[in-house]
């Protein structure tokens, strides 16, 4: 944990992590620092294992049975992996948002207050607060002021995510784990998440994974890019978001890239008149 | 050719079906018919008298209800634990279907089986002779499969994000149980109890050795030699005994009842459990 001047102090470190499912191996060998209030994307071809790196961060790996994690991962220099470790207590410190928003069949108010209400800290009069604070931090408490106490799956699904993050956040994690957390919504929910982690990283951790490459470089200071070798998910490069964008130095990362790029500019860019659709 | 065989084949499904059908409507018809001039407020509410040939089956009534409500009361926190065992708690995939191999073995058991056993382990051995706890345990063993796997199906019908946003919350496992899974399936455990009881209501074997007597009981004050008197067990007795017009009213009367106990304990079920998953999908 020996800071290098000029490098950002890492509050999570990964080394040596593998993962198998029975006798195949997900991931192998995978090594990550993770710098404090920074937003860290986590970019790869499907299937490399992002998502399996991500949720072996807060342990959540664990709950899908038959993987089997071995290696270490610090936070703030202390081991989580391994027996010993209180992994509920982690979760409170590292929480998630999920590629769907999971909210539960109660009102708005009951799903931001889900976790605090559980970890007996906060005091029952004072989860209004709560409440009012993480929908504020999560830009969604004028939406939903008037409305606290309706069903939640009255809101939209951008609205949904955000009350997901608003959960999240009402615990005071000081990471949040975010696994693809757009790509179920429409453009204008993506770019009020996307605003909200370029906010919140100035006060917290972020890890994002996310298939679309644009928005790692507009929310992301640091990024990693997955390969898959032999069918088993490898850190291929990982560095500064701007560096790696415009000079990676594998060979991999770049052709991903570039095969990144080419999808993206035929699903978004300008059609030709005459171009015939594929 | 490939037509004709296709109406026939639709034709003798269809036939299949008005038998199924039209056997229910005889048995139905046939009771009603005979039972309910029978059924009156009277009826109901007189305890028995002149060895079933007048009075009543008020207590016949309540402790066919007391059976049942004990049944009830000891089947579902052991469903619950299974339930939960099986689905939650167990990661071994050979355990969790000897767990169920267990249970469809307990629902093939003959309920005279349940009847021997409970006669043999309370009445003798524990000498409690005849009670009605006796008879609810018996009655709450003989439904806890039906009430079991109600539940499981309802926990594995849950979504698997619900249990990974508890727990990426930080809840504990029971936290989650508590707050997460058992709210969403508690309509698996009623709807599961419903017909469990409509089956265990007209149970006469399991109890019949064990937990009721044919008259002379009224509401049970304890445990040892405090029987019911029930539904079952009353027809059964009278049955054989009905050569005696006065008496085949009542038998007939008494199916009535039964017959509207169970179809009521059916028909609760169903419209709650379609309900019940409604709000699963909708809030």
């Amino acid at each position: 944990m020996d800071s290098v001047p000029g490098k950002p102090q890492q509050i999570i470190e990964i080394s040596g992590l593998q993962v198998h499912a029975g006798p195949r191996q997900i991931l192998r060998n995978i090594k990550l620092g993770i710098p404090g209030h920074s937003a860290f994307a986590l970019v790869g071809p499907s299937g490399a294992g992002k998502s399996t790196l991500l949720r072996c961060i807060n342990r959540l790996v664990e709950l899908t049975p038959g993987l089997r994690v071995s290696g270490e991962v610090r936070l703030h220099g202390r081991l989580v992996t391994g027996p010993g470790v209180d992994v509920d207590e982690l979760r409170c410190r590292i929480g998630m948002l999920f590629q769907q928003p999971v909210v539960f069949p109660k009102s708005v108010f009951q799903n931001v207050v889900f976790g605090t209400r559980h970890h007996g800290r906060v005091h029952r009069r004072d989860w209004p607060e709560v409440a009012e604070r993480a929908l504020t931090e999560a830009s969604l408490w004028n939406e939903v002021k008037d409305r606290l106490h309706e069903p939640a799956l009255r809101l939209s699904v951008g609205q949904q995510q955000r009350l997901c993050l608003a959960r999240a956040m009402a615990v005071d994690p000081e990471v949040i784990l975010m696994d693809e957390p757009t790509s179920a919504l429409d453009p204008r929910s993506t770019e009020a998440i996307e605003e909200l982690i370029l906010r919140l990283k100035t006060h917290r951790t972020i890890v994002v994974v996310t298939h679309n490459l644009d928005q790692a470089r507009r929310v992301a200071d640091w990024v990693s890019c997955l390969c898959v070798r032999d069918g088993v998910g490898e850190v291929a490069e990982s560095g500064c978001c701007s560096d790696l964008f415009e000079k990676p130095q594998v060979g991999e990362v770049a052709a991903f890239f570039r095969s990144a790029s080419r999808y993206a500019a035929s699903v978004e860019g300008p059609v030709t008149p005459g171009a015939t659709l594929e | 050719m490939r037509k004709a065989r296709n109406i026939a084949f639709q034709t003798l499904a269809a036939l299949c079906a008005a038998a199924s059908f039209g056997v229910l409507a005889l048995i139905l018809a046939a009771i009603l018919f005979r039972g309910l001039p029978a059924v009156s407020w009277r009826f109901l509410t007189e305890q028995i008298r002149l060895v079933g040939a007048d009075g009543g089956i008020f207590f016949n009534l309540v402790g066919t209800l007391i059976l049942m409500v004990t049944a009830l009361l000891v089947s579902s926190p052991l469903a619950i634990g299974i339930a939960l065992t099986h689905s939650i708690y167990l990661q071994s995939a050979i355990l969790r279907r000897r767990i169920l191999l267990l249970l469809y073995l307990l629902n093939g058991v003959p309920s005279l089986l349940f009847g021997i056993f409970g006669f043999i382990l309370f009445v003798k051995y524990l000498g409690w002779g005849k009670s009605w706890l006796s008879g609810g345990i018996l009655l709450g063993m003989m439904i806890l499969p039906t009430v079991t796997i109600a539940l499981v199906e309802r926990i594995a019908s849950l979504p698997r994000a619900y249990t990974e946003a508890a727990a990426g919350l930080g809840l504990t496992a029971a936290q989650t149980i508590w707050s997460v899974i058992l709210p969403q399936s508690l309509g698996g455990l009623v709807t599961g109890s419903l017909l469990g009881l409509a089956r265990a209501a007209g149970e006469t074997a399991p109890i019949m050795f064990t937990a009721t007597i044919f008259a002379g009981a009224h509401l049970p004050d304890g445990i040892k030699e405090s029987p019911v008197l029930s539904l079952p067990y009353h027809i059964f007795i009278l049955a054989q005994d009905s050569f005696d017009p006065s008496v085949g009213a009542k038998v007939w009367g008494t199916a009535v009842v039964l017959l509207a106990l169970v179809c009521g304990l059916s028909l609760i079920a169903l419209p709650l459990r379609l309900r019940i998953h409604e709000e699963a999908r909708n809030g």
